[in-house]
């Protein structure tokens, strides 16, 4: 039997590494074993997180549409019912650290490809993945890399692999930048069937022979004849590079830091903790599922509670996970979609390719008031099967004092770990109503009515607010 | 190829109607479509993002008549709409797979009436899907995740049925497309068991389409069938974007693979007014176009021609099959 510390601690887990979890599946998952958890996270079996065909079928216009909602629509889906949440929390890791929008790519087909990849290559190696990412369509419209020509360089692509994607502001010179560039010319799109009007088709990346700049390069202090496989290489070599990846997933699953803008001024919060996740960089060869596991088995990692504001897609999806009423098709999804970009992370749409700001830049008047709102909406719904799990629980454990009852709620809808603040305002709600009781038809039906205000009062706390 | 010869069979391309619409001139995610007198075309939009849902009544000349129904729980409204029939005053029989009921309207879209409800009970639907009339005008319905076909009278009332879940003989895996051929005998697209299941009008097995020797004919998550005056069966292979082609007793003959090289009539003044989308489509290679995506339902007509809906390109390929055919020297 898992102890209660046990369960704590995989709510910890499958919060960061995924949406978070039902009270059944934390249980089942303790069980197991945190490390063996964490394997399982990393090395998903051989079914995929999600019966794609199961999806078409229900959800044609997933690959029928071309509005940015029925994208946004089919990845929230996904992340709220995908067997194998780690895929989907990369995805959205990298979708936040190689922002790349709607705004300029207008093109949700595409953008759509671009997650794909980033689901399907998120737990392999830096550099392949870097590779990848030069060569996603949507990528390298985005960043220009398709007017990127031998003898007239459009440094955008180049600069930026080096400046947000990799080694960060101030490892590198403005000729690097010129001559990655060069060594990135013809690669490029190749042409498609526009989309209208019969439907969606696929860019694909082409390599132009004639447009590539076949010259020798000088970059950060090597010379030859590179191309952009070769700049990745020699860009992935340096510990600048590890350094950078680190602090993304330090800021990402651990805690938050500060912009990354201020990186090259402010040192890390945790520098011991970026130092052991730059070794096993350096370690596995730039291999994500070893930083990973390094990074989940880590006690800075595992005493890092409540220390990252959950972004909005975070928020509303492990709000409907924990409600449990948008398991598997049905129609509602896309309002789950329009909510993210309500609260400020329309998906696929960054503001711009430095992204999102995060951590406490998440939250403003407007959007608290929005997190909140939808928060409490749907954990006060005692009809939610989540909500109906909840209630079942608190019954089994009979009669409850207001104490116990606020104890009981907040252990059930996370564990959430609340300050003495928090927990005395809730304490009062609570005694104002008494013991909870199950005795009778009435007194079960006020004390299930009672548990939906003390979660949607747990919803609107500030620590609800936090992974 | 325009023209695919096969076992005694020749097929030739036609023409192709359709484009992407949200309403009016052209369809949007057709899931199914039936063909009625003059000329009629009614083609069942799934819509997207939980709007644009409806009906598009058009005819065969590509004259657009009427947009029948739309998003919405109220009386002739759709959420998830999935599969169109006409009984014989072509009244129009709608089964949505989200209200689990079939909703009923004249030939003008006038709301008539609608029956069904959840559950698994006889009578009860859990994802209706396919449907169609038999010759007495009672309708078979596809109760798809009770992995069951149910037959009803036009206005609900329940007959009988077979299934249960299952890969053996006369079970089902989430089927889905449904016909009957001119005997009166049930054709089952058994979605997720990759086949297509053949049974009498009382449900008697009586054999399945899928591979056949040689290891071709296998189908991946068969969404539509319909069956010809001769009695070859055509498959919707949804999942591997062909129309596989079956004799009667099974054998595998041949696969469509999709040949609108000629864009619709619609298509086309999409194209010449929009100047940017012909030069876009003149510096590609546009055969990917032609190509069949999601091919989703098929149907004949009196004269065999086999028309299939494609979900992705919300067009509809239509091939005649031609009687008289002198093939062409292979040496030529």
């Amino acid at each position: 039997m898992p102890s209660q510390e046990d369960i704590a601690l995989m709510a910890h887990l499958m919060r960061r590494a995924g949406f978070g979890a039902s009270r059944a599946e934390l249980e089942e998952r303790a069980a197991k074993g945190y490390e063996a958890t964490v394997e399982e996270l990393l090395n998903p079996g051989p079914e995929p997180g999600i019966d794609e065909d199961e999806l078409i079928r229900y959800f044609p216009q997933f690959e029928s549409s071309l509005a940015p909602v029925a994208a946004q629509t089919e990845w929230v889906y996904r992340m709220i019912n995908t067997r194998w949440p780690l895929q989907e929390k990369m995805a959205l890791f990298w979708h936040q650290l190689f922002a790349t929008g709607n705004s300029k790519v207008d093109n949700p087909p595409e953008l759509l490809q671009q997650i794909a990849m980033f689901r399907r290559e998120g737990l392999t190696t830096f550099p392949n993945l870097l590779v990848q990412l030069a060569q996603n369509p949507a990528m390298i419209y985005w960043l220009d890399n398709n007017g990127n020509h031998y003898g007239s360089i459009n440094e955008n692509w180049g600069r930026e692999l080096l400046e947000l994607f990799s080694m960060g502001v101030g490892h590198y010179s403005e000729d690097d930048i010129k001559e990655a560039s060069r060594a990135f010319t013809g690669w490029t799109i190749g042409t498609k069937p526009p989309r209208q009007p019969v439907g969606r088709f696929y860019w694909s990346f082409e390599f132009k022979p004639e447009d590539h700049d076949y010259g020798e390069k000088q970059f950060l202090g090597h010379s030859g004849n590179f191309d952009g496989g070769d700049i990745i290489d020699i860009v992935v070599k340096e510990e600048d590079t590890a350094r950078f990846l680190a602090r993304h997933l330090y800021n990402f699953f651990v805690a938050d830091e500060p912009q990354v803008p201020a990186w090259n001024i402010t040192p890390p919060n945790d520098l011991d903790a970026i130092d052991r996740l730059v070794q096993a960089y350096l370690d596995s060869g730039a291999d994500i599922r070893s930083i990973l596991r390094a990074l989940f088995n880590s006690d800075f990692f595992k005493q890092a509670r409540f220390a990252h504001v959950k972004s909005p897609a975070e928020l509303v999806v492990s709000t409907a996970r924990l409600a449990g009423n948008y398991n598997g098709p049905r129609t509602g999804f896309p309002l789950l979609a329009f909510e993210c970009g309500w609260q400020g992370q329309e998906l696929m749409n960054p503001p711009s390719v430095e992204s999102w700001h995060t951590g406490s830049e998440w939250i403003d008047g407007g959007a608290l008031v929005r997190r909140v709102n939808f928060a409490a909406k749907l954990l006060s719904d005692t009809s939610l099967p989540g909500i109906k799990a909840i209630v079942a629980g608190l019954k089994e454990q009979g009669t409850l004092s207001p104490n116990e009852f606020v104890n009981a709620c907040l252990d059930l809808a996370g564990p959430v770990e609340v300050d003495e603040g928090t927990h005395q305002e809730l304490l009062a709600q609570a005694q104002a109503g008494g013991d909870i009781t199950w005795d009778s038809e009435e007194a079960a039906a006020e004390s299930e009515r009672r548990t939906g205000v003390m979660l949607a009062m747990i919803a609107a706390t500030r620590e609800f607010q936090f992974a | 190829m325009l023209t695919t010869v096969a076992a005694g069979r020749v097929y030739d391309f036609s023409h192709c109607m359709g484009m992407y619409s949200t309403s009016g001139i052209g369809f949007l995610v057709p899931q199914d479509f039936a063909l009625g007198s003059a000329d009629t075309l009614y083609v069942l939009n799934r819509g997207v993002d939980e709007i644009t849902m409806r009906i598009s009544k058009c005819t065969l000349n590509h004259e657009f008549i009427a947009d029948i129904g739309r998003a919405g729980t109220g009386d002739g409204q759709f959420v998830w709409p999935t599969s169109l029939d006409l009984d014989r005053e072509e009244n129009i029989y709608v089964s949505d797979e989200n209200l689990n009921r079939i909703t009923v309207m004249d030939k003008d879209g006038q709301f008539l009436t609608k029956w069904g409800a959840p559950g698994s009970a006889d009578g009860e639907l859990n994802r209706p899907s396919g449907i169609a009339f038999d010759s007495a005008d009672n309708l078979y319905v596809v109760d798809s995740l009770n992995n069951r076909v149910q037959q009803f009278t036009k206005d609900g009332q329940f007959l009988g049925g077979w299934g249960s879940a299952g890969s053996g003989p006369g079970q089902f895996n989430q089927p889905w497309g449904i016909c009957l051929d001119q005997q009166g005998n049930v054709y089952v697209a058994d979605w997720k068991n990759d086949r297509v299941q053949k049974f009498s009008a009382e449900g008697e097995f009586l054999g399945q389409f899928g591979e056949t020797p040689g290891g071709v004919g296998g189908l991946r998550r068969p969404t539509g069938v319909a069956v010809d005056s001769d009695g070859d069966v055509y498959v919707a292979d949804w999942g591997n974007h062909e129309v596989k082609i079956y004799e009667p007793d099974g054998k595998f003959i041949a696969s469509l693979v999709g040949d609108a090289e000629q864009p619709s009539p619609w298509v086309q003044d999409y194209i010449n007014a929009n100047p940017d989308v012909a030069k876009a489509r003149r510096r590609t290679n546009m055969e990917v176009e032609w190509r069949f995506r999601r091919p989703i339902a098929v149907n004949l007509d009196a004269q065999d021609r086999l028309f299939v809906a494609e979900a992705v390109r919300h067009r509809i390929q239509i091939y005649t099959k031609e009687r008289n055919y002198a093939e062409a020297a292979l040496n030529l």
